[in-house]
């Protein structure tokens, strides 16, 4: 195998990647530890996952953590691209840097303020807090993540493929959905999955917006990890392990297909 | 034969932001069924007019006429035009079945017939059997008669193609010259061909429009452009030329290089400064003697079919001529040429003046 | 493009107005509210008081502090791995931790730092005594930039990607060491992509709240903290607003420090 790596370069990233990793498989270690503390591993059991699975609760938690990502990554990933379509259409270029300076600071804003602001916003509004602020609010900040995804594909679209299909008879909405849509698939999904990753790993903005006993996970561990240390966390950590490289094993296979018939 | 226009264009102008003026003033009619094309440089309107014609852009001011209907406002999809792109602009994301059958999908046409019409059309193009293939799958010639096929499925009236054959290599560019020529003739559809490239223009058209700068210089059939171009531009344009100024003594005699030459132009004014046009595969190599004007060798390329020699008379005026004999660099050496050779270009002249001489003149010879 | 989808632009423009211009506005206006509503500078006025610009200091400090190592570790990190034989799918395994539950990862360092954990585990072997590392500032430093890693290698990975390695070449060519080649070549052309390492980790760092409160006990506050602190423990919006108020100041001129000159790149 040809490497252009030094022996020094690749004990760095070997020490690089232990330290990425190892916080993640202490958990999940930990997760199977019957002793119940993360610092001396007495024997093997199952028994932390099976009081996730029996903690009604944690489960409500677990399915309204899914249901918001699901939901709000996929309303912002509509919203979004048809929003990056509208920008790249805009005649006017001064415009068109506005509203993308504009798109850009969500993406910029710390946590708190998006947060601290929504609050406010929908308090004034009279939005009860709960599933709705939390949905909008998930909505809200994934909006520009998606743009900024679908962009490039559209900027790297050529314009001619457009001309060709009205000269051949299409309406604007066949163009949109026969030419566009089609060509930014590979933009509009890897938005669709940052939006669904920013919705997952969210906590402060819905720390912010959340009430009335509505919680997601992210609360929720925050509140467990906050009262010390409980292996049942350490067993959602395995399974939120699982299902993260599920979906990035999945998208990975997803784009890999399109790609191969997308490319030009 | 009004009756035969399919496309007309009456004093067109397009002008963008009030200060960039690409067309300004183009007036034509295309007849059906033939092969036009539009030459010219980079910028001269060549395109404009080509994605007026298509619907992608309106006209500043004048008006477009497709089969006598004004259609300034008709937006492309409901023109019976196609274009094939200069980039092809195939979809990525569809096969070469569903790329040709994009257009009669659009127009909810049935399934079997859209099955049988891309045949047809793919079988046109020489392209049968590939309708499974994807576009990342073609080679670049095989792309371009997907864009053919695609054009052609829908049966328009016209079909426009704006540079097509600019991104194929040379040997591949003239097979493709040939297969044009010849499916334009096949399907007797009129062909409006876009390029900056003469030689193609020459070998494929029935008629050339030559532009610069937003004008048309001239028109006319290949060998009328080739032989009497209008002016300096068009002479530059189309193939090498010797181009030196002269004056015209009277009808049928011309003064340059310091002599007085028979010629077959007339209808100036005596004495009238012109310019004077002579192809270099027009001059003959010879003696000193037996030449008509002497010049010196200054330099010879060997061009493969020819030898391309650079030479300068006493004047200074350069003379490139294409000879089958070699000369020797450095030699003095004659020129001849006959009265036919010598193209007489006026200033300024329009292209409605110039045609009207030209009738005159060159019938009586 | 002349492709103009008014009808469907429109949601987008509707959450632009909504969710970015107004709450903007609405920071600003309750900055100068006071607890019953009325109009009030005395927000600001305490915003300069000894005590809050202490905080802001620190804050900055810690922001600073957190930016340069994560900085210090990535680069050579980015570096290194655009030279790796699959290089994409190294980039993906550096990505994967950062999809994984940000407070997941956090609460794991209270077991590693704990007083029974691995790393005092690590030093009893070398015959010291076990100390409380949690709840310090090294333990928050290390932790946000564990945290903020991935999300600088990201952007310098991609610009070193993107460097012409002909370049490299020329300047070796040309008789520059290889210290040279990188501080007059590679540095300079990957500047863009840290200075989008560095936005992604400084403007984060500075409102950091749940690491401060988890792993920092409550002896690092950061403006993040300070804010959470006043919207949702003393209710006292107009003073939280305005510390967002300055949050907010900062992002803008950060923006702006780090906008991306299109020069002489590749579009």
């Amino acid at each position: 195998m040809r490497s252009n790596l030094t022996t020094t370069a690749k004990v760095y990233l070997a020490i690089v990647f232990v330290i990425l990793y190892a916080p993640i498989f202490y958990l999940i270690f930990y997760s199977f530890n019957s002793g119940g503390t993360m610092s001396s591993f007495e024997s093997f059991t199952l028994e932390h996952y099976k009081a996730v699975f029996n903690d009604n609760r944690l489960l409500v938690i677990l399915i309204n953590t899914t249901i918001v990502a699901l939901l709000s990554a996929l309303i912002a990933t509509m919203i979004g691209t048809l929003g990056a379509i509208g920008i790249v259409s805009m005649s006017n270029k001064k415009m068109r840097r506005t509203l993308l300076s504009l798109n850009n600071i969500l993406i910029v804003s710390p946590d708190v303020v998006i947060g601290a602001s929504f609050l406010i916003l929908f308090t004034m509004v009279g939005i009860q807090l709960g599933f709705t602020s939390v949905l909008i609010s998930h909505i809200a900040f994934s909006i520009p993540i998606v743009v900024l995804m679908v962009l490039p594909k559209l900027f790297e679209m050529n314009t001619n493929l457009i001309d060709a299909a009205l000269d051949l008879g299409a309406n604007r909405r066949d163009v949109l959905t026969r030419v566009i849509l089609p060509y930014i698939k590979p933009g509009i999904f890897a938005g669709f999955f940052m939006a669904l990753t920013y919705s997952l790993d969210d906590f402060a903005v819905t720390f912010f917006v959340t009430g009335n006993g509505f919680s997601t996970l992210s609360v929720e561990i925050y509140s467990m990890a906050r009262a010390g240390i409980s292996l049942t966390v350490n067993a959602i950590s395995g399974l939120v392990f699982v299902v993260t490289v599920g979906i990035v094993v999945m998208y990975y296979l997803i784009t890999k297909r399109t790609r191969k018939s997308g490319e030009v | 034969m009004a009756n035969d226009t399919i496309i007309r264009f009456d004093n067109v102008t397009k002008s963008y932001n009030s200060n960039t003026t690409v067309l300004k003033g183009v007036s034509f009619e295309l007849e059906r069924g033939k092969f036009y094309t539009l030459l010219g440089p980079s910028g001269c309107g060549k395109t404009t007019i080509l994605r007026i014609i298509a619907g992608f852009e309106a006209p500043t001011t004048g008006d477009v006429f497709i089969n006598s209907k004004r259609v300034n406002n008709v937006p492309a999809n409901e023109r019976q035009v196609n274009t094939v792109f200069q980039d092809y602009a195939l979809f990525p994301h569809l096969n070469v079945f569903e790329n040709v059958a994009f257009g009669l999908r659009i127009k909810k046409v049935k399934e079997a017939e859209i099955k049988a019409r891309v045949a047809e059309a793919l079988k046109f193009v020489n392209l049968a059997g590939y309708e499974n293939r994807e576009i990342t799958e073609m080679s670049g010639g095989q792309r371009q008669r997907v864009a053919i096929a695609r054009a052609i499925v829908n049966d328009p009236e016209v079909i426009l193609l704006d540079e097509p054959l600019s991104a194929l290599d040379l040997k591949l560019r003239t097979e493709m010259q040939y297969e044009l020529r010849e499916l334009q003739q096949r399907l007797g559809k009129t062909f409006i061909f876009v390029t900056h490239d003469q030689e193609e223009a020459l070998a494929m058209s029935d008629e050339i429009f030559v532009l610069n700068e937003g004008n048309i210089q001239q028109s006319g059939t290949p060998v009328d452009i080739y032989d009497e171009p209008i002016n300096r531009f068009v002479a530059d344009f189309i193939g090498e030329s010797n181009i030196v100024d002269g004056v015209m003594l009277e009808d049928y005699k011309v003064q340059f290089a310091g002599k007085v030459f028979d010629c077959v132009d007339g209808g100036m004014k005596q004495n009238e400064k012109i310019e004077v046009v002579i192809r270099p595969e027009d001059l003959h190599l010879t003696t000193p003697a037996a030449g008509k004007i002497t010049v010196r060798v200054d330099t010879q390329l060997f061009r493969g079919v020819h030898y391309e020699l650079s030479t300068y008379d006493k004047d200074g005026n350069e003379w490139l001529v294409h000879s089958l004999k070699q000369a020797e660099v450095g030699a003095q050496v004659g020129l001849d040429f006959d009265p036919e050779a010598i193209h007489i270009m006026r200033l300024n002249e329009t292209e409605e003046e110039f045609d009207a001489r030209i009738e005159a003149y060159t019938n009586e010879v | 493009m002349k492709f103009k989808p008014k009808a469907t632009f429109s949601p987008y423009l509707l959450w632009i107005v909504l969710f970015v211009i107004a709450p903007i506005g609405l920071i600003f206006y309750y900055s100068l509210l006071d607890l019953n509503g009325d109009f009030t500078l005395a927000n600001y006025r305490n915003f300069f008081t000894p005590a809050y610009l202490t905080m802001t200091l620190t804050s900055f400090w810690y922001a600073f502090l957190i930016t340069f190592f994560t900085l210090l570790i990535a680069y050579p990190t980015a570096y290194f791995l655009t030279k790796t034989k699959h290089k994409h799918l190294w980039l993906m395994l550096v990505i994967i931790p950062s999809w994984i539950n940000l407070l997941l990862k956090t609460y794991a360092f209270i077991g590693i730092f704990g007083l029974y954990g691995p790393v005092n585990a690590m030093i009893e072997v070398f015959g010291f005594d076990p100390t409380q590392i949690l709840f310090t500032d090294f333990s928050f430093v290390f932790v946000a930039v564990y945290i903020f890693i991935p999300f600088m290698i990201i952007p310098i990975f991609n610009a070193l990607d993107k460097m012409n390695p002909s370049l490299i070449y020329a300047a070796r060519d040309l008789g520059a060491s290889a210290f040279t080649t990188f501080r007059r070549v590679i540095f300079p052309l990957t500047i863009e992509g840290v200075k989008s390492g560095i936005q992604v980790t400084f403007i984060p760092a500075l409102s950091l709240f749940m690491i401060t409160r988890l792993i920092a006990g409550n002896k690092v506050i950061t403006l993040g903290t300070a804010i959470e602190q006043q919207f949702l423990v003393a209710q006292n919006w107009g003073m939280g607003s305005t510390i967002a108020v300055f949050l907010i100041l900062i992002m803008f001129a950060s923006m702006r420090l780090t906008r991306k000159k299109k020069r002489g790149g590749r579009a």
